[in-house]
């Protein structure tokens, strides 16, 4: 049948053609590629002091670890922050955090800056309230002496920096760890009060952990709308303790009191006992619950290095644990009072309102870590 | 109301306090345990707040003079560490102070120094039901404390319980220690199993397959037109039921073979492809097979599409093990696994439907499946194609996910209308009848 084999090999034709056209267009869409852009963008808008300050090799150790929950103030930074520079930079910046997050990360990350700046507006200045929000953080590398005298004053200290603000959405730092490419890997840090990204990409993937959340005011208004910067989870973890039965809140429900992070900043490479209630002993809602409350964490990241960290979590459902410490009512439309932990074999995530005086659903810390993978060392270990 | 009520209240709070007035009114000691050969060490971080940071200070700074000397520190080791106790097995051990480092005064009054100590304990060896048990008493008045252990990584010992008190100034560890040749009764529960090398990628193999849906969907449209013969740019009617079966069966060998080929090449490091773009082409082999079922563009050469799109899918496959956190140490007993778990639920899937395909091809109804699966097939597949390729949202994936998850009872279904049909004697066709159908 010579007319069929025509129309044989016209569609094959056609059907190459189809692959030809989509094939060019697939090369340009990796997320790997267009962070790289922007991180090449912003650098090359820098300039040559600004990206010496900007740079770290990939395996400065201190560096990875210079991340805090306090403010930078307090615990000084790598790199260069949003204030420092001019707004071409700075929206550089921001152009190359967003394309390293999905679009829901992004928004959580500028409701956290956004946070800070309400507290800005509210500092009373030197001397007000002081007890800024408590340790737990305070780990940070051996840092540079500031200069400041041993303390003799009786007052409040303000931090060594002077009389600037020490809140506010300016004091965010950028820094890279490594060179920008689609092969090798490198690291991009952005932080600052209450925040800590350390993106680790290495080809194709892309590792979140160890990444550290916080919100101060946990619940503000902005511009007529309240804003709770980690109110997902609140409430999904509030929503996956009313799932449990009996049985299964006496396991989850710890009989004591948990006062902070245990796995906060300067905590890495540590792998506690896990504790509570195995997934193994969950049911599938209950699962699909922890599951996307995980989703709070892994989704910050863009959306497919998200789609393979989220298979993983799933994978281990079984072994993952949940504990409770705390109340178990909250205020409608507020945040939960009481401590979380999600550990399995490949995560560690801890809630951890700041208890100690004040109102906790105001006031909290998150963690965010991959003991196994912590700034993608797996990944690295096998270049 | 209420919940206006709440919100106006909690606002009313945010705006009139000033934002950072808590007052850390505690002093936070955190211990970290860890058990580790012949020691059990111990890291604890001493955070005093604000409120309690003058009583700290000046336990440390004995004479008042506004530093801690060298001597002041030592002395307040120690004494920290004489107000710890640590027994093992009901007997005493006694504590050696390590490093022990102090942040500045500055720091301590604004309740952001952390004082840093390490201490170590001698552990004596013991069988498979030991105890060990932490106290701190220092200043209990003030104090919120923090406890916990490290998962060894000295695999001779396994923690099997922890306990502590109400306000945590007591711990209990229970732990197992393999003595000698005689290694530790498997885990009831509190530590971290890995993932059995076959057994568990097998598993995943399975369950990646059930919940892999673009994979089945691909080999599901590519059997639709199975049974039937092309007819020029027609499907005709039909196949003799052997020449079903072998197309069939070489459209699932060849895509199992094309798959099997890039898993190992790309799980063992050989081959390496971006994530991304593959799993537009698989949404490209979905919609070229769903058109090839309305009208065959490639007829008799199914098995040599379904190998070459294999090959796509592989990858795919490849990239979930790798995500799957198997390191390359597993190699090929994990492929193997993974790969057999696949296959198995593949061809659980294939035997579910096949009778049903057999069955409905002899009627006439059988051109409605045909087109309808493949329209829905094509609509995903496109879905697919804007949301991997140009990042456009769609509900593709929900609608596929419910379909998905009532799988079991479409094909039930499917089988039920299927023998329906066929008994009908007026819709019934020759099996090997060859009439353009369409």
């Amino acid at each position: 049948m010579k007319a069929d084999s025509i129309v044989f090999a016209r569609r094959i034709v056609t059907l190459g053609a189809l692959c030809l056209c989509v094939a060019p267009a697939l090369a340009q869409q990796t997320a790997t590629a267009r962070i790289v852009q922007a991180a090449n963008t912003f650098l090359s808008s820098l300039d040559a002091k600004q990206r010496q300050h900007v740079l770290y090799a990939f395996d400065d150790g201190e560096q990875r670890a210079r991340w805090s929950n306090l403010p930078t103030a307090f615990v000084p930074r790598g790199g260069i922050s949003l204030k420092e520079m001019t707004p071409e930079q700075r929206s550089a910046a921001m152009a190359l955090v967003a394309a390293a997050l999905s679009p829901r990360g992004f928004e959580k990350v500028q409701q956290i800056m956004e946070g800070d700046e309400v507290n800005k507006l509210t500092d009373r200045g030197p001397g007000a309230g002081n007890g800024l929000p408590p340790g737990g953080g305070g780990n940070a590398p051996p840092r540079p002496n500031l200069g400041n005298p041993p303390a003799q004053s009786n007052g409040p200290m303000r931090p060594p920096m002077g009389d600037g603000p020490i809140f506010g959405k300016d004091l965010y730092y950028i820094s890279l760890l490594g060179t920008p490419s689609t092969q090798s890997p490198w690291m991009l840090q952005f932080g600052g009060h209450h925040l800590a990204l350390n993106i680790t990409i290495s080809g194709d993937r892309g590792v979140l952990t160890p990444t550290l959340t916080g919100a101060q005011p946990a619940l503000y208004e902005t511009k007529g709308k309240t804003v709770r910067p980690l109110g997902q989870e609140s409430d999904k973890a509030f929503a996956f303790l009313q799932s449990l039965d009996e049985t299964q809140r006496k396991q989850a429900i710890l009989g004591y009191r948990l006062a902070d992070l245990v796995l906060g900043p300067g905590q890495d490479g540590k792998t506690i006992v896990p504790e509570g209630l195995k997934g193994s002993a969950q049911t599938e809602r209950q699962r699909a619950l922890l599951l996307d409350l995980m989703g709070e964490w892994a989704g910050i990241i863009h959306e497919s290095a998200a789609a393979s960290r989220m298979i993983e979590l799933k994978a281990d459902l079984d072994e993952t644990w949940f504990a409770w410490s705390g109340p178990v009512t909250v205020k409608p439309g507020s945040n939960i009072t009481a401590y979380y932990r999600i550990q399995g074999p490949h995560v560690v995530i801890e809630y951890a309102p700041q208890t100690l005086g004040g109102d906790p659903s105001m006031h909290v810390h998150t963690m965010y870590r991959d003991p196994t993978n912590d700034y993608g060392k797996k990944l690295t270990a096998a270049e | 109301m209420n919940r206006l009520l709440t919100i106006a209240t909690a606002l009313l709070l945010a705006l009139t306090a000033p934002a950072h007035a808590h007052r850390l009114d505690e002093y936070l000691q955190a211990t970290i345990l860890c058990i580790q050969g012949t020691h059990v060490e111990g890291f604890m971080r001493l955070v005093p707040g604000v409120a309690v940071s003058s009583i700290v200070i000046s336990s440390i700074d004995t004479n008042g003079d506004g530093t801690l000397s060298e001597p002041e520190q030592q002395a307040y080791a120690r004494r920290v560490l004489s107000e710890l106790s640590l027994s093992i097995d009901g007997r005493p051990a006694a504590l050696q102070l390590g490093s022990a480092h102090f942040p500045s005064l500055n720091e301590m009054r604004e309740g952001m120094g952390e004082i840093r100590l390490d201490f170590t304990a001698d552990l004596p060896r013991g069988g498979l039901n030991r105890k060990l048990v932490f106290e701190n008493h220092h200043q209990s008045r003030i104090s919120a404390y923090l406890v916990n252990s490290l998962v060894p990584s000295d695999k001779t010992f396994r923690i099997t319980a922890q306990n502590r008190n109400q306000n945590r100034s007591l711990y209990q560890l229970d732990f197992a220690q393999a003595d000698g040749g005689a290694g530790l009764p498997p885990a009831p529960h509190a530590s971290l199993p890995r993932l059995s090398g076959f057994e568990g990628a097998f598993r995943l193999g399975a369950r990646h397959i059930v919940e892999g849906t673009d994979h089945l969907l691909f080999l599901l449209v590519l059997l639709l037109p199975a049974p039937l013969l092309a007819c020029g740019a027609r499907w005709a009617q039909c196949a003799t039921i052997r020449g079903s079966l072998l197309q069939i069966t070489k459209i699932v060998t060849a895509f199992t073979l094309g798959h099997s080929v890039t898993l190992a090449l790309a799980a063992l490091g050989w081959v390496h492809m971006p994530s991304r773009p593959i799993e537009v082409l698989i949404a490209v082999s979905i919609l070229v097979s769903a058109l090839h079922a309305t009208h065959p563009l490639f007829p008799g050469r199914e098995a040599a599409i379904a190998a070459f799109f294999g090959l796509i899918h592989g990858l795919a496959f490849a990239t979930a093990l790798r995500d799957l956190g198997f390191d390359r140490w597993y190699g090929l007993v994990s492929i193997l696994g993974f790969n057999l778990g696949i296959e198995t639920m593949q061809l659980i899937v294939v035997a579910a439907i096949l009778p049903s395909l057999l069955l409905l091809s002899r009627t006439r109804a059988y051109s409605l499946l045909r087109i309808g699966g493949a329209l829905f097939a094509i609509l995903a597949s496109v879905g697919w194609i804007g949301e991997r390729l140009l990042n456009m949202q769609n509900s593709v994936d929900s609608v596929v996910e419910i379909a998905a998850h009532h799988a079991p009872w479409i094909a039930a279904a499917l089988f039920l209308v299927s023998v329906l049909l066929y008994w009908q004697p007026t819709r019934h066709v020759q099996w090997s009848e060859v009439t353009p159908h369409n």
